[in-house]
């Protein structure tokens, strides 16, 4: 019995619509050799993100340069679906991320996109593992614009702006907005870094936005007379505790 | 490499220094001062010689040089007009010629002895020309110690019209289009080549602004390829003279940096506002475009702006402006520059 290899399935995602339409004529032109199926475009990440929670593609073409939402952040977001698409970002001239995808040995495809090159990628992208979501972060000096669950079937985005809290519990991350909380799968240390200008961490497991910082006050512990400081955010009433190593904080931002 | 026209014309080692330069001025009068002051060493017999000898040359020297400096600095927009070597000739003539009228118009006070007579006069003024030239192949050896570092800025200018970024995405938007509208891609193509040819031109001149104001739109419509509807464009020009002239290039990267920083980044993009008036004597360019928040680009993107904001420096001095607004979501260059219109 043959086993009939099913078409490769493949994504667009570009911003502008000639440069889709490019990749798409290439890649009709690759399909004579290359048993492949265009199974949808996008414009932009969002809208990328919304279409292929719906349908499963083995790879999506990117372009890295997009309004909103960059494609290496769109490629970490795409990382939370069950079955992560295998990525090759194509971008007409980045100098940044040129050198950093040939610091870390990342294949990607110039525009103007060569047939040969793409049919290259294509043939190698059957068999390629997706990039882990560090090693994307590590790409671009520029942390994403939010951050995303995987939720009944849909990549759900949280707007780092919204973000009030990061909190450490076991073996995920707690992201408190005004609203909601969510459970994110991230080290702690890996987004306090990402995130650096937002956040400021008050205590081992807990970073707090620093606009959000509404006022400290001081909690007694126990009748001995101990005591330690906590943080207010702004639409919260919860008080987060202050560790004794973070207390500088309370100098600096009050 | 192909050679590349010089766009900072007046940066060539074959030009006279910019006597408006505080630069130029400043080291003009330490090197003649540091001469007197090695003269005086040379001649005097003790230390408290040395300031006696000083204060009786400088009594005669700076009044010189300082009226040397003034009239050069009156005189620059000529001198920059005449070939090198005729502009030098005169800088030597002016040097001696002042320091022959001060020394006369100084009377007792420079030539308390009579036996000196003309020998007195004619040995100063030719000092002081000598010390002009001098001067004057120190800045010309310093020009062309520079010019490496000029031709790189050259490049580097040529570069910031010339945004990789927008060459390579308008190939791939012609690549894109060509198939299904064969039409519009050869279009594109003419256009495209024009606003090169125009970025590699010698860039000297000025130009009618009616050629730039075609170029910017050759250069909006490759955009409008890309973008689509993303990109609208209002142009306001009833106050417009015909006849004006600006420096070529001067609107073209205004408006790719509005595309490039205001438009780019917007999922449905915006409006660029072009207003090009007159009024008095003065041209004004605005270009006004919406834009994210601030800071969030990647570095490297000043550099057009810089490139014609040093233009505009080196062309108009301090008679031409540059003032850029920004605010939360919006992006405003405001260039004002001396009306020059057309010789018919």
């Amino acid at each position: 019995m043959t086993v009939v290899e099913l078409p490769l399935t493949v994504f667009v995602v570009d911003d502008e619509p000639p440069a889709r339409n490019r990749i798409k004529e290439l890649l009709s032109d690759c399909s004579e050799q290359l048993p492949l199926e265009i199974v949808g475009e996008a414009g932009n990440g969002r809208e990328a993100l919304a279409k292929l929670s719906e349908v499963h593609a083995d790879v999506v073409l990117m372009d890295i340069r997009m309004p909103q939402m960059d494609g290496i952040e769109l490629a970490q977001h795409l990382n939370k679906l069950p079955k992560p698409p295998v990525v090759i970002f194509t971008t007409a001239y980045d100098s940044y991320a040129i050198k950093a995808f040939e610091l870390h040995a990342i294949d990607y495809l110039l525009k103007p996109i060569r047939l040969g090159r793409l049919f290259d990628a294509l043939s190698h992208a059957r068999t390629a593992v997706p990039l882990r979501t560090e090693e994307l972060q590590e790409l671009t000096p520029e942390p994403r614009k939010n951050l995303s669950i995987h939720e009944r079937g849909k990549i759900h985005l949280i707007p780092i702006q919204d973000v009030l809290y990061l909190r450490a519990e076991l073996k995920y991350v707690t992201v408190r907005t005004a609203q909601h909380e969510y459970l994110i799968e991230e080290p702690l240390t890996a987004l306090e870094k990402e995130f650096a200008l937002r956040f400021i961490r008050i205590h081992r497991n807990c970073l707090v936005a620093k606009d959000e910082i509404e006022g400290f006050e001081k909690v007694a512990d126990d009748e001995e007379g101990e005591s330690h400081w906590t943080v207010k955010l702004k639409g919260l009433d919860e008080m987060l505790p202050i560790s004794r190593r973070q207390q500088f904080i309370v100098k600096e931002f009050s | 490499m192909p050679k590349v026209q010089s766009i900072n014309q007046n940066l060539q080692p074959d030009t006279l220094p910019n006597f408006r330069n505080m630069g130029v001025t400043l080291r003009t009068v330490l090197l003649v001062n540091g001469m007197a002051l090695l003269m005086t060493l040379a001649e005097a017999s003790s230390w408290t010689d040395i300031a006696q000898r000083m204060t009786d040359i400088s009594a005669l020297l700076q009044p010189v040089l300082l009226s040397n400096l003034l009239l050069l600095f009156v005189l620059n927009p000529l001198l920059t007009r005449l070939p090198y070597w005729q502009g030098a000739a005169v800088v030597l003539l002016l040097t001696g010629g002042v320091t022959l009228a001060i020394y006369h118009m100084g009377g007792e006070l420079y030539a308390p002895i009579a036996e000196y007579g003309n020998f007195h006069a004619t040995r100063n003024a030719l000092l002081g020309s000598a010390i002009a030239a001098l001067l004057l192949a120190y800045f010309r050896l310093r020009a062309s110690a520079l010019s490496p570092a000029l031709q790189q800025s050259r490049l580097q200018a040529l570069h910031a019209r010339i945004r990789p970024h927008f060459l390579f995405n308008s190939i791939n938007a012609v690549l894109g289009i060509v198939r299904a509208d064969p039409k519009r891609a050869e279009t594109a193509l003419e256009d495209m080549s024009d606003l090169f040819r125009m970025a590699m031109a010698h860039s000297g001149d000025l130009v009618p602004v009616r050629h730039e104001v075609a170029l910017a739109r050759q250069y909006l419509a490759l955009e409008q390829l890309r973008l689509g509807e993303r990109l609208q464009v209002h142009w306001h020009m009833e106050d417009l003279p015909e006849d004006a002239l600006l420096p070529p290039l001067m609107l073209q990267p205004l408006l790719e940096n509005a595309v490039y920083h205001g438009i780019e980044p917007l999922t449905d993009g915006g409006l660029i506002d072009i207003r090009l008036y007159r009024s008095g004597k003065e041209m004004h360019l605005e270009v006004y475009n919406p834009c994210q928040e601030q800071g969030s680009h990647h570095a490297g993107n000043k550099i057009a702006l810089t490139n014609i904001r040093e233009r505009l420096a080196l062309q108009f001095d301090i008679e031409a402006r540059y003032t850029v607004e920004s605010g939360k979501d919006f992006y405003r260059v405001h260039i004002m520059l001396p009306y020059l219109k057309e010789e018919n």
